[in-house]
């Protein structure tokens, strides 16, 4: 009924660079999401102007949830929450334009004829997904470095607190930091591509009837609706999960631990409420 | 009919249950904070995102498993 490839076809190679339609994809939010930063902040001013102040609103709401949850040192990583939202989200929305995943060359598979459309929802690739959540791993633990230093991430990572329970919390700790890249990637793409599944099958169900009822114009309609709204959640998700492990990252800190390689901060992080509340 | 149409619906069908169970017990508690104090929703809605976020992930695991089944074997 309904033709789905999970892995992104290939569309042409540059050598040894095969090029997919889910690149295409992800290359197209790229440029959008450039150009938009070339010609929003070229006439940006201190007072902003009523275009600009729309366009800051959610940027805005944003920055008050990070404030919220990301503690005292928010503004560090706040940049990089905020590229991975809007990444993601426009990625996410792309994905839901009419043409994607639709517009392609006719292919004969196996005596059957699909398509191979020119642009595919990037989110619908397990290599964009993981990819983004191995930028998000290595923001992670080099944050926990930036902040604990070498020996601190180290012993944070692999001597537990009672020092006779190691040998049986650091695998369990160790895997507990892997499987974040897997479950960060997993959710994006399972969501995105069930979603593009979910579309596809509306329409294929409601076509046979548009003859006698025009369903086919109002159900997928109404899905898409709810695309729109998961896409954004989604986004919303990662951005909000990358910055809790870089929190936990940065706040993870015993009490008389190995802090005083910067000894600059060491009262800040004394201070902070994160163990007072016991 | 292929034994892997069967496969695939049970993956879904029984990776759903835990999911929704907990995904129920997540709002439901979430709804009764707000309930009791509404000043609070704001504050509410991130750690919410967050937990939906995590509880949902193993129903997304059972779909991705379903759908490779279905598709990709």
């Amino acid at each position: 009924m309904v033709h789905v490839e999970i892995k992104a076809e290939e569309l042409f190679a540059i050598g040894p660079l095969i090029v997919t339609n889910s690149m295409v994809g992800v290359l197209l939010a790229s440029i959008v999401l450039l150009l938009a930063a070339w010609w929003f902040t070229r006439r940006s001013g201190i007072v902003p102007s009523r275009g600009q102040s729309l366009l800051e609103l959610p940027i805005e709401f944003l920055a008050g949830v990070v404030r919220g949850t990301g503690g005292k040192r928010w503004r560090q990583f706040a940049p990089f929450v905020f590229a991975i939202f809007l990444y993601v989200l426009i990625a996410n929305w792309l994905s839901l334009l009419p043409g994607v995943g639709t517009i392609g060359l006719a292919e004969e598979v196996d005596g059957e004829k699909i398509i191979v459309p020119f642009v595919r929802a990037g989110a619908a690739d397990l290599n964009f997904t993981l990819g983004l959540a191995l930028i998000s791993f290595v923001a992670f633990v080099a944050f926990g470095l930036r902040a604990n230093g070498l020996r601190g991430y180290l012993k944070e990572l692999l001597i537990a607190e009672p020092a006779y329970m190691t040998p049986l919390l650091t695998p369990i700790h160790l895997i507990s930091e892997l499987s974040r890249v897997i479950s960060l990637s997993m959710r994006l793409f399972g969501n995105v591509f069930a979603g593009e599944v979910l579309l596809a099958t509306m329409l294929a169900l409601t076509t046979a009837t548009v003859f006698i009822l025009p369903l086919a114009f109002v159900v997928p309609g109404i899905f898409l609706g709810l695309e729109l709204l998961f896409g954004l959640v989604q986004a919303l998700v990662f951005a909000l999960l990358s910055m809790t492990y870089i929190t936990l990252a940065i706040a993870e800190h015993r009490q008389h631990g190995s802090s005083d390689d910067h000894s600059g901060e060491a009262p800040e992080q004394g201070a902070a409420p994160a163990h007072g509340s016991a | 009919m292929d034994l892997h149409t069967l496969a695939a619906g049970l993956a879904m069908g029984l990776g759903g249950i835990g999911p929704g169970i907990g995904l129920g017990i997540g709002f439901s508690k979430a709804m009764e904070a707000i309930g009791r104090n509404p000043e609070a929703s704001g504050t509410i809605f991130v750690p919410y995102i967050l937990g939906l976020a995590l509880t949902e992930a193993i129903g997304i695991y059972a779909l991705v498993v379903s759908l490779i089944i279905l598709f990709a074997s």
